[in-house]
């Protein structure tokens, strides 16, 4: 298991980038960063983070995982400047963290959407945009374009306050965006959305990185991060405990997984057959069953399509509806 | 209203003395910028070098600073500016600010039954009223705006979004304060405006004609009804050109007089005149005479009543010791019936800039000082002679006059005057034979009882070459109070930057208070500086007070103890003294108000320079309200 602070561990794991790999990939790097928070008195409080390193690639999506308190949020600070350093460095496309320049190329969602309530959507996003030095017609252009990416066409004009947390996250969404950043970090991004909402911000943060762009995102919800996230590293107690690419991460090496449709109870029986005279050992053929998140949006799409009570006879399960649609998707 | 030496400096005397530069305010507020430099580099320092070490503290420090130069002042954006102080501005109004406008103008209405009717200066006391309550409210205002917004932003996170782009510290900085100054100037305007109708409605009254006497060939005679606790007499001449109304005016009670016209068979009285003045005046220099003869740069010191009042400050000059107290003009006294005399010489007289036919307006605000109690119904007696400075024999009759203590007296020195050319007993004109050839003018005022004294200062006489409008002096004082917001708000934000909340509020008071409390502190350096037992400092004081001694005696604890207190007093009577040099001078500002209650035009120059000493401030309080914001962990 590759450990931050143990160099010849790193330098072994798979998925570190090799030392020939050419800088100008690299959006961000840590180095050997940690972090002590000290009280008023400068007596040292708690150790938040120690000699982390770590490597962003340009267009990829990084995942920060880890239990509260494992170091995830001050990592996002050291990253954009809000901390500075006990030792050790940031680097954000090749300068300081506390540049102010780097900015003009980063979007930031923090935690919880700390915007302005007393603002409406379009103040929000016409003096984000100003604060990126936009014009006018660029803004203008810009917030339209957002307020319809993430759906509060019929909100614009209302104060924050009178918002839904979920709607507030839209926001934060959109302010994050104003500048159409290279790089975007992501505090949390799901916390407080619907599932539909949190589907959608998932299918927004693929297609930022199919544009080209670089996400950084931290999590609690375990499944958000195996969804959308090409590499992870995953925090605790203020250390890196592993890092690498969750496809490989993930990957179970001595099971193997086979999708089949329209099987008989026949065709099953010699399946397991011909694998046992292999010498292998079956464990189960059974349907698959969906997620949560598939049934919940499946009936809601339904419902969509055709309002009114839905009917769920004792005799027609739902389950394997589900498990067609979301099939018939992947 | 008496004014202080440095009242009469122009702009160019102010900034630089000439003479004593020491003086001047250029240095200080160099001096103050320099020492707020070095000792924000050295703190932020030592607080760095405790935090990383002494070779890392010197590069964060080093790294504000070479920032501050090479990125973040060039780098500082209009734009990005102007959505912070928008921002701001928002906040403000979305909180509901505005309603203190609301309170104040009902505050106004209901002020009138607190006003004092029966005031000998009405307009005094409505001017005053609502330049200080204007004052007071947008000071107290702009604490509190000011203080509270970028620690709840800090506190909420929302500062989060905004550092996190590509903003400046300078832009977060500069953004508050012009968002503020926007808050608080929106509310200042109506306020003034509410001011102006409040004082011109509240002074207006009418009376009616109650008895009328024909004095024949014309002429009439007369007196108004009593109303609003006063009463007039009044004159009427016949009309000039037949067909025309006849014109009268009644006499001046209470700073005001009306006019009376007879329209067929009825007399209409005309609204109050005088009442709202904005005399600019055209100040001597002065010089005394002794009771025989002889120049003396002072006059007799009558005791305490000679005090002036008014604020003086002298600069670094005095805080580093070269002049031991803050200079003040102080009244000089002339001894009746004798040679005593009080000289004034003034520039610039020519007809040009005294145009009026009768002669030239003089004005006079006196102090009697009585030994004898004499003729107290009757105010004292003196005397005008005017007199050519080139040629001392060319001198007017003396012009007599009776002394209106604590009121301005309105003279006038006629255009021609019986008086000696040094050959001959003539008529002299003013202009030809009195004025010398550069313009210039001695004015000598005498008294002329007998054991009486007078007493005069620079600011009590003086030459009245026009009049400024009520409405565009009213306005001055409300850019005077207006400069004083903005010298609170940048204070306000520039503690904001590393205070919370309530502690910046109370950073920020404490600076208004010290600066107010200059005075003080000046005269209690002042008695430690010559020995003085004048109740000593702070400690000293409190010992006396617990124990009830009185403050003339010595103090009676033990010679260790005594010791540990005088020295302990003077670290803290000097460091007072220090910071309340180089802080603001508001109580300055505040008299601007004076100016206007008295009915004398704020001068510009004077207006100028607390422009100019504000925005000294504004800058100082942004620099370090930029260092402390940088060198900030926004998320610690």
């Amino acid at each position: 298991m590759p450990v931050a602070s143990d160099p010849t561990a790193l330098a072994e794991a798979p998925d570190m980038v090799p030392a020939s790999s050419p800088k100008s990939d690299v959006v961000i790097e840590t180095r050997n960063l940690s972090k002590i928070y000290r009280d008023f008195w400068g007596r040292r409080k708690v150790a938040a983070l120690k000699s982390l390193d770590i490597e962003v690639r340009k267009g990829e999506i990084f995942g920060l995982l880890g239990p509260n308190g494992s170091g995830k949020s001050t990592t996002i600070k050291l990253i954009l400047g809000l901390l500075f350093p006990t030792s050790g460095r940031v680097l954000v496309f090749d300068q300081d963290a506390t540049e102010t320049r780097k900015n003009e190329r980063i979007g930031y969602l923090p935690e919880e959407s700390y915007l302005y309530k007393f603002l409406t959507t379009d103040e929000t996003l016409d003096f984000y945009g100003r604060l990126f030095d936009l014009s006018g017609a660029e803004r203008k252009r810009r917030i339209d374009e957002l307020v319809n990416l993430v759906g509060l066409q019929a909100a614009r004009h209302r104060q924050l306050r009178e918002y839904s947390k979920g709607m507030t996250r839209r926001v934060g969404l959109a302010q994050a965006l104003i500048n159409d950043p290279d790089l975007i970090l992501l505090d949390e991004p799901t916390t407080g959305l619907d599932p539909i909402g949190t589907r959608d911000m998932k299918d927004l943060i693929l297609s930022l990185r199919d544009q080209g762009k670089t996400i950084l995102l931290c999590s609690h919800q375990l499944s958000d991060v195996q969804d959308v996230c090409d590499r992870v590293a995953i925090l605790h107690q203020g250390e890196l405990k592993e890092l690498g690419k969750v496809s490989e991460l993930l990957k179970v090496q001595d099971v193997t997984e086979v999708h089949a449709r329209g099987l008989t109870e026949a065709a099953k029986t010699e399946i397991a057959e011909v694998i046992r005279r292999h010498g292998g050992t079956v464990e189960s053929i059974d349907n698959p069953t969906a997620t949560m998140e598939d049934l919940f949006l499946n009936i809601v799409r339904e419902s969509e399509r055709r309002p009114g009570a839905r009917r769920v006879s004792p005799g027609e399960g739902t389950n394997k509806k589900v498990a067609t649609e979301s099939e018939g998707k992947s | 209203m008496t004014l202080q030496p440095e009242d009469f400096w122009s702009f160019s005397e102010w900034l630089m003395r000439p003479q004593s530069f020491l003086e001047s305010a250029l240095l200080q507020g160099i001096v103050l910028v320099v020492l707020a430099i070095l000792l924000g580099l050295l703190v932020g320092y030592l607080v760095s070098a405790v935090r990383y070490g002494p070779s890392e503290g010197f590069y964060a420090v080093a790294r504000a600073v070479r920032d501050l130069v090479r990125s973040d002042l060039p780098g500082t954006s209009a734009r990005r500016t102007y959505a912070l102080a928008r921002l701001a501005y928002k906040e403000a109004i979305r909180r509901r600010v505005l309603v203190v406008v609301g309170l104040f103008v009902v505050g106004l209405l209901f002020a009138g039954w607190y006003l004092d009717p029966r005031s000998s200066e009405p307009a005094r006391l409505y001017i005053s009223f609502v330049l200080t309550a204007t004052n007071y409210l947008i000071l107290l205002l702009a604490l509190f705006i000011s203080t509270f917004s970028l620690p709840a932003d800090i506190k909420s996170r929302t500062i989060y979004t905004i550092v996190t782009k590509p903003v400046r510290a300078t832009e977060i900085v500069l953004g508050r304060m012009i968002g503020f100054v926007a808050v608080g100037t929106l509310m200042l305007v109506p306020m003034a405006i509410a001011s102006y109708f409040f004082v011109t409605r509240g002074l207006r009254h009418d009376h009616e004609v109650v008895d009328i006497k024909d004095l024949g060939d014309g002429r009439f005679e007369g007196k108004l009804s009593y109303d609003q606790f006063h009463e007039h007499t009044f004159a009427m001449d016949p009309p000039a050109n037949p067909g025309e109304p006849a014109l009268g005016s009644t006499d001046s009670v209470r700073g005001h007089r009306h006019v009376v016209r007879q329209i067929d068979d009825k007399y209409v009285i005309g609204e109050p005149i005088g009442a709202l003045r904005a005399r600019i005046p055209s100040y001597g220099t002065l010089a005394f005479t002794d009771r025989s003869g002889n120049i003396d740069d002072k006059g007799i010191d009558v005791g305490n009543e000679k005090g002036g009042g008014g604020y003086g400050a002298s600069g670094i000059s005095r805080l580093i010791g070269v002049a031991s107290e803050a200079r003040r003009l102080e009244y000089g006294f002339m001894e009746g019936g004798t040679l005593g005399s009080a000289i004034y010489t003034f520039d610039n007289v020519t007809p040009s800039r005294y145009p009026q036919e009768v002669g030239i307006p003089i004005e006079m605000s006196l102090r009697a000082f009585r030994t004898v109690k004499g003729d107290i119904v009757s105010g004292l007696n003196g005397t005008i002679t005017m007199r050519n400075p080139d040629d001392p024999k060319i001198e007017s009759n003396p012009i007599t006059f009776v002394v209106q203590e604590y009121d301005v007296a309105e003279e006038t020195l006629p255009r021609s005057i019986e008086g000696n050319d040094g050959n001959a007993v003539r008529t002299l004109d003013l202009f030809e034979d009195l004025v010398s050839d550069d313009g210039r003018l001695e004015v000598i005022i005498r008294c002329v009882d007998r054991q009486q004294y007078l007493g005069t200062t620079v600011s009590a006489v003086y030459l009245r070459p026009a009049e400024s409008s009520f409405a565009w002096n009213l306005t001055k004082s409300y850019i005077s109070i207006w400069l004083q917001m903005v010298m609170v708000i940048a204070f306000g934000v520039m503690f904001s930057t590393f205070l919370s909340g309530p502690v910046a509020l109370v950073a920020t008071f404490a600076c208004v208070l010290l600066g107010f409390m200059a005075e003080q502190v000046y005269g209690i350096r002042y008695h430690l500086d010559r020995g003085e037992d004048m109740g000593g400092g702070p400690i000293e004081s409190l010992v006396r007070m617990v124990r009830q001694d009185a403050m003339t005696t010595e103090l009676d604890v033990d010679a260790v103890a005594g010791k540990i207190i005088k020295t302990v007093d003077a670290v803290m009577v000097y460091s007072l003294d220090a910071v309340a040099t180089s802080l603001p001078n508001l109580p300055k500002m505040l008299g601007t108000a004076e100016y206007a209650a008295s009915g004398y035009d704020i001068f510009n120059s004077l207006l100028a320079r607390h422009a100019v000493a504000t925005f000294g401030y504004v800058f100082l309080a942004f620099l370090i309200g930029y260092f402390f914001l940088k060198t900030r962990e926004i998320a610690a």
